[in-house]
């Protein structure tokens, strides 16, 4: 309690001199964009509504920041706090000013490898930023220049794990996932001293003893101790329950399967954590031994709504794999599985909501056409919600692959495995109503596509098409009301702040961010 | 050694660009592919042409953007520079550059055969084959020590300390140049289980009834209407091996999945094109330069550039000769998929 309060008075402080006060996380303000999510719930929803569906139309570009050659490109989220824009990408960190685009400072990491796909941004608490490496580390520097304070080991390159993920601040803990599915290690999540940086508890998402929950699930310790679960999405929370929702990647070996009987817990799954001590309270399987690499790691949506004429806490999930789930989030009981593009591979749905593999789907030697493919019905850029609407919308591609297993070995090792071929037979934006995951209106793109979204109370969803164009949407009806060519694709959500009267509309597309503003 | 003649034959025919369109092929490789992922994971890799169109429809499928002429020249680049021949292995011993530490442990191919005899001798009773461990002995794969050990440098001191061998040679008997031999065989097993590796490939794709493939061909997937097994798919088992073919009826667009048009002229492909009627009434025909929900662009038989924002009373259609196989995609059960194989592989 001590601790609580003298974090509290010193970050109230901080927030005085520009600094991000976690309480602001609880209940964003409009001059913020204080988490990943923009708020705990995952739901990437702004109640500004100064730009919206009547007048959209005529928004302009206020800014531009480049940020010249970057391994991975700019696929992250920032953080907003004191009219500063906080920013990752590979290997690199920067402070933009939020108005005008200009660069305020540059942080520089030396790098001793790992994978440069992307990073999907930081996490600011007080005046402190923190950030993973593609090389396993942990960073956290000084908001103000961002001069570094301390990096610790988030992960061991050796086994091949990198760092991509945002981390995300709850109270006094800094918490981190792991990536890379390429050797046969098992995923977790960190939680570390803000202050320092020392490890607090690590939660493994797959059993690392016999006897542990989810051990039965395994044929044996080697193949549970090894068995995947990658923690690639950036976690949401619940604040009064105190629950943290995580969800999972892919079983390892990933394709081929043969020495991983069972349904693989904790892969391919969404489960509430404790964030004070990583325990774990409820998990909801979305695909239960995974063969295809299509993992769980999307964002895990908290509603507040109604269902069946009750409030509740629920829990939303549209799944690589093409389902959408809709659970309660205090005991995680489904309450709606539906599909939201048509899928080939379940042979049906399961008493407690969670789909049945079909094993002729599986992936076989003269190969089987599966849909999705492996790129997934979505995958990790971020859906959003809108209270106002009582949609979930997601970006969605159907396509169809054909899934080879190559390595025949009874005990197959690495990925083992993979799809090849087929087709993309369309992309789109589709919008759920989240009480009976069926699909209200969909918007087909005429040039595919696949990208992070968000919603606001101006009636519009922000998205990005294959051709390069930022677009805004109407959100009841789906039609397009605003588009520009930013020249390059768009993969994480866009975000919106209000500064000095004006609201801004913030993406990232290629090594460029962009502004948009009614001027 | 063959990999590295096959590689050469490659890197000969990449060499009948100019200096200038090398590094503009390179320049739009590097602006398709790294737009998503450092260019490194694509040129670790050697495929061949067929398999580098896979790649390349894949990534499509997943979100790759370019231009059809884009996406032609990075096929083009990455045959020609990354290429191997049909038969060879993969070279690159599989590692993906991005994968693991900038210091990790490069295996020495020839050091890897020499370590193959030691293993064969003293490990392969209890490790296995592959180094995947039997009821006797630990899984290696997935051995920290292993994946921490550098040319030996964690591999030796454990070894020094004792470990049984097969003929019951003393480990710590082991010379540096033997341990150095030994770490390098086991990364290289290590490798082995990685994508692109040498030993990542298709195995046996023909498992269907050709008999059943003819009926399918002629009846219930309609394939007749457009092909003849005489005519355009004459031959056609002796141009792609099974698995290529499989790959190439699945979705024979010139570059892979996605809405995309091909390559113009290319190997005689059928085009895709469309055509705008504008709202005065004039009508023009091409390839689709761009299409989306907000313009449309094309280039006409003369080259001539066309385009239109899609304002209400414009019409735009899509003529698209491969449409039906991606109804089919929907329909095929996967005995479909192998008897067509089957049925298209007697077409010698």
């Amino acid at each position: 309690m001590k601790r609580a309060l003298l974090l509290f008075t010193c970050c109230a402080v901080f927030a005085a001199d520009g600094g991000l006060d976690p309480a602001r996380i609880l209940h964003p303000t409009p001059d913020s964009w204080p988490i990943y999510h923009g708020d705990y719930s995952g739901r990437r929803y702004s109640t500004l509504a100064k730009i919206n569906d009547k007048n959209v139309k005529s928004m302009t570009l206020a800014w531009v920041w480049r940020s010249g050659r970057v391994d991975g490109g700019l696929k992250g989220t920032p953080i907003l706090t004191g009219g500063v824009l906080y920013y990752s990408a590979p290997d690199h960190a920067w402070a933009i000013d939020a108005r005008t685009g200009r660069e305020l400072w540059k942080f520089d990491w030396q790098s001793k490898g790992g994978i440069h796909i992307g990073n999907r941004g930081p996490a600011v608490d007080g005046n402190w930023m923190y950030f993973l490496t593609p090389d396993c580390n942990i960073v956290s520097l000084n908001i103000r220049d961002g001069s570094e304070r301390w990096h610790k080991q988030n992960c061991d390159l050796d086994q091949f794990y990198y760092g991509s993920v945002a981390p995300v601040i709850i109270r006094n803990h800094v918490i981190a996932g792991v990536s890379g599915d390429d050797l046969d290690r098992p995923g977790y999540l960190s939680s570390y001293d803000p202050e320092t940086g020392a490890l607090q508890w690590r939660w493994y998402a797959v059993p690392q003893h016999k006897g542990e929950p989810g051990s039965d699930t395994w044929p044996n310790e080697d193949a549970m101790k090894h068995g995947g679960g990658m923690t690639w999405q950036v976690p949401t929370y619940d604040p009064d329950l105190n629950l943290l929702y995580v969800t999972t990647g892919n079983p390892q070996p990933v394709i081929a399967h043969a020495n991983r009987a069972g349904d693989n817990l904790f892969t391919a799954s969404v489960v509430a954590l404790n964030p004070d001590t990583g325990k774990l309270a409820w998990y909801f399987q979305a695909s239960p031994h995974d063969t295809h690499d299509w993992d769980a790691t999307q964002v895990p949506v908290l509603i507040d709504g109604e269902f069946n004429g009750q409030p509740r806490k629920m829990l939303a999930l549209a799944a690589r794999n093409g389902y959408f789930f809709l659970l309660d989030r205090a005991t995680g009981k489904n309450l709606v599985t539906s599909q939201y593009v048509p899928t080939n591979w379940a042979k049906g749905i399961a008493k407690n909501g969670e789909p049945i593999p079909d094993p002729a789907k599986m992936p076989q030697v003269a190969g089987a056409i599966v849909s999705p493919n492996q790129g997934g019905a979505t995958n990790w850029p971020p859906p959003t919600f809108s209270p106002k609407t009582g949609l979930f919308y997601v970006s969605a591609v159907r396509a169809y692959s054909v899934y080879y297993i190559y390595d025949t070995d009874d005990n197959p090792q690495g990925w083992g495995g993979t799809d090849r071929g087929g087709a993309n037979l369309g992309s789109s934006v589709e919008a759920i109503d989240y009480k009976t995951g069926k699909v209200r209106w969909s918007h087909q793109w005429e040039s595919g596509g696949h990208s992070g979204l968000m919603s606001t109370a101006g009636n519009l969803v922000f998205a990005g098409d294959g051709a390069g164009n930022f677009v805004a949407l109407n959100a009841t009806t789906g039609e397009p009301l605003w588009h520009a060519n930013l020249g390059a694709s768009i993969s994480n959500g866009p975000i919106t702040y209000e500064l000095d009267g004006t609201q801004y509309v913030v993406v990232t597309a290629g090594d460029t961010m962009w502004a948009f503003a009614m001027l | 050694m063959k990999t590295w003649i096959g590689l050469l034959v490659f890197a000969v025919l990449g060499a009948a660009q100019t200096p200038e369109q090398l590094a503009h092929s390179r320049e739009v490789f590097q602006k398709v592919c790294g737009a998503c992922h450092p260019v490194e994971r694509a040129t670790a890799m050697r495929h061949t042409r067929a398999e580098w169109q896979d790649e390349i429809a894949k990534m499509v499928a997943m979100g790759a953007k370019g231009t059809d002429e884009e996406f032609a020249v990075t096929l083009d680049y990455l045959s020609a520079q990354f290429g191997r021949a049909p038969g060879r292995p993969a070279g690159g011993g599989g590692l993906l550059d991005g994968m693991g530490p900038s210091d990790k442990h490069v295996v020495d191919p020839v050091a890897a055969e020499r370590g193959r005899t030691i293993w064969a001798a003293e490990c392969i009773q209890c490790h296995g084959t592959q180094a995947r461990g039997t009821d006797r002995g630990a899984n290696l794969i997935r051995s920290e020590l292993v994946l921490h050990d550098r040319y030996g440098s964690t591999i030796g001191p454990f070894l020094k300390k004792g470990h049984p061998t097969q003929s019951g040679k003393p480990s710590a008997s082991f010379t540096e140049a033997q341990i150095q031999d030994l770490s390098h065989f086991i990364h290289e097993r290590v490798n082995d289980t990685l994508r692109g590796s040498p030993i990542f490939h298709v195995h046996d794709v023909l498992v269907g009834n050709a008999e059943a493939g003819r009926a399918y061909f002629n009846g219930a997937g309609k394939c007749s209407t457009c092909h003849s097994p005489s005519g355009d798919l004459a031959h056609i088992a002796s141009k792609y091996d099974p698995p290529t073919l499989q790959g190439r009826f699945i979705n024979p667009r010139p570059m892979g999945g996605g809405r995309r048009g091909g390559r113009g002229g290319q190997g005689g492909a059928p085009q895709v094109t469309i055509t705008v009627t504008t709202p005065a009434g004039e009508t023009v025909t091409g390839r689709p330069v761009f299409l989306d929900d907000f313009d449309v662009a094309l280039r006409d038989a003369s080259g001539a550039y066309y385009a239109w924002k899609r304002v209400p009373g414009l019409k735009v259609v899509k003529n698209d000769p491969y449409v039906a196989h991606d109804e089919l995609l929907t329909q095929y059960t996967d005995a479909n998929m192998h008897d067509i194989l089957a049925y298209l592989e007697t077409l010698k």
